[in-house]
């Protein structure tokens, strides 16, 4: 399967990742032969196989919430990029709506 | 024996070899964690083992581990050996950066369970060592740090992602080390530095703290200078937790090993050894066959169907994870943000900027795999094939006892030589990735007999058989050992 430059910049903005003409360039190239590769699961029969899923458990713990100790609670937040007291700071979401 | 280690260097001494000494009062932790620091400050400059050295706190804890000792309260047979952790485990309090630029800043706000473990043993933790970026490499090429060096030959690769563990402990700046493995990124640096590198069980150990690349395929394991190492860190590492629900209840790991590998089936998969082979590669991995045969092992042929669609399975299913797990790295709550930018930009421009081109590949293609109109023909199509792929082992061992193959199909290869070619290095992993695929438990030991570039040699046992698995790994580590 080949994508097309196109291809690529949506899968892009679909995993919100900048991509330049060139970068996207290159990676449609590099996926045409990691495509080609994979691709050759397509022929095998799967008609009667089922898709591989863990076992499913049945020993949940109690749904208990908990407080975090000082030491993790103080490391989480000074690990934030934008920080207003104990408050995460992030851009607006309804500020400059997407392009 | 006491003798002979008495003259080796401290930094040299196996796990249990330390313990020996450090019972018999004849070293002392703090002296073998000086050892293993100035070997660090010595070689760590050329070969890019470790990231960050925590050089206080390890003289810290190794005091305290020579205090306990000293007050007949040892923890364990891991009180005060220096040992090595990959830049993707957390321990609280530190930088922890999965050798990628967008987590340039973070500190681990919390001990992953290994690590925790290791600590309530009384080890010493040294630092912690290079990875290629988000785990995802064969060469430790792809990391924000640079790359790591082979310590026999600094124009080579130590394989990845767990490259600088493999480093650290080829070249003695560690006791042991700790490795992740998604799809061979223990044991295929471990067969290109010649060291043993195990990944058990999925399941076996705890991921809670590991920084998550795929996460129905990742496994913590050991990094050792043998076989009872791998066998003891095992030991300590393993265990349900509550924090990680895809933890086992299986019975767990105790090291008993058999006497001999007389009437072990062993099974050559003609899969793996029809494959295009470097000649150091075959030689030397066929040569470790026959010791196999002559220790008194069944060895024969088998049909392990399916093997050859193990890759594209593994860089099918594998990328899908990966878009998933990495989606949490947009800016917002930790690592690099870009600022002064509308919200879409700041995820967009970070990830941008922090993502390496290979992160940025397979973030891509499991968006790929994934999307509408694709994902049946694509990740689900592998998930059903790695149903076969898991019936294939099954079968296989209705069989036989052990699976073997090379572990690589080359020697450490030059810096720079798979790097045009995205597809040339995920082919390092062919007989590496079908084993995560199917949750099986498989090491990798050094079968290479005259000194020159390693060659490794893969077991693999059925799940949750590694009393198996290292049983034999030990015998046939022995057998090596007495060739030379």
């Amino acid at each position: 399967m080949k994508l097309s430059q196109e291809d690529v910049k949506h899968l892009a903005d679909l995993a919100r990742l900048d991509l330049s003409e060139p970068e996207a360039k290159k990676m449609a190239e590099e996926f045409g032969s990691i495509l080609g590769y994979v691709e050759r699961i397509q022929k095998v029969d799967t008609s009667k196989v089922e898709p591989f899923t863990m076992p499913v458990r049945e020993d949940w713990r109690p749904d208990v919430a908990f407080e975090s100790d000082e030491a993790t609670r103080e490391l989480i937040l000074s690990n934030f990029p934008g920080r207003t007291g104990d408050l995460l700071q992030a851009p607006g979401v309804f500020e400059n709506p997407k392009r | 024996m006491l003798h002979e280690k008495d003259m080796k260097p401290l930094n040299e001494l196996t796990i249990i070899e330390a313990n020996e000494l450090l019972a018999s009062g004849e070293t002392t932790s703090k002296k073998i964690t000086q050892a293993c620091l100035d070997q660090i400050k010595g070689m760590n400059d050329m070969l890019n083992a470790f990231v960050e050295v925590y050089e206080k706190d390890a003289l810290e804890a190794a005091d305290k581990a020579d205090s306990r000792r000293a007050d007949g309260q040892v923890l364990g047979p891991l009180d005060g050996i220096p040992l090595a952790i990959k830049d993707n485990m957390m321990l609280q309090g530190k930088a922890c950066t999965a050798g990628s630029k967008i987590l340039f800043g973070h500190v681990a706000a919390y001990d992953s369970t290994i690590v925790r473990k290791l600590l309530d043993q009384g080890a010493v933790v040294l630092g912690r060592t290079n990875m290629d970026e988000f785990a995802m490499g064969s060469s430790t090429e792809r990391s924000a740090y640079g790359p790591t060096k082979h310590p026999r030959d600094p124009e080579r690769v130590p394989g990845g992602s767990s490259g600088g563990s493999a480093a650290a402990v080829l070249s003695n700046m560690c006791i042991a080390a700790l490795g992740s493995d998604t799809g061979g990124s223990i044991r295929q640096p471990a067969s290109l530095c010649g060291i043993v590198g195990l990944k058990p069980t999925y399941g076996r150990v705890s991921r809670y703290g590991l920084i998550a690349m795929a996460s129905s395929l990742d496994q913590i394991g050991p990094m050792t200078k043998s076989v009872d190492d791998a066998a003891l860190l095992l030991s300590m590492l393993q265990g349900q937790d509550p924090n990680d629900q895809t933890t086992s209840d299986e019975q767990p790991f105790v090291q008993s090993f058999q006497a001999s590998l007389k009437g072990v089936r062993v099974g050559l998969p003609k899969q793996a050894w029809s494959a295009g082979l470097e000649d150091r590669v075959k030689e030397n991995t066929k040569a470790a066959v026959e010791l196999m045969r002559e220790a008194g092992a069944e060895v024969k042929e088998i049909d392990l169907p399916y093997m050859d669609e193990g890759l594209a399975v593994y860089y099918l299913l594998m990328p899908c994870e990966v878009s998933a797990n990495l989606a949490r790295f947009d800016g917002m709550r930790y690592g690099l943000r870009k600022t002064s930018l509308p919200l879409f930009e700041t995820y967009a421009q970070s990830r941008a900027e922090g993502f390496g081109a290979e992160a940025k590949r397979r973030v891509l293609l499991g968006a790929f795999a994934l999307s509408s109109g694709y994902i049946d023909a694509y990740y689900l199509q592998a998930k059903k094939v790695q149903s076969l792929i898991r019936k294939a082992y099954e079968d296989a061992f209705n069989e036989v006892d052990l699976i073997v193959t090379p572990t690589t199909p080359t020697t450490a290869f030059k810096l720079g030589e798979k790097m045009e070619d995205p597809l040339a290095m995920y082919l390092e992993d062919v007989f590496t990735v079908s084993v995560n695929v199917a949750g099986l438990p498989a090491v990798s030991i050094p079968c290479e007999t005259d000194g020159g570039m390693p060659v490794g040699f893969q077991l693999i046992a059925p799940w949750f058989k590694e009393n198996t698995l290292l049983s034999a790994a030990k015998e046939l580590e022995n057998l090596i050992k007495q060739q030379n």
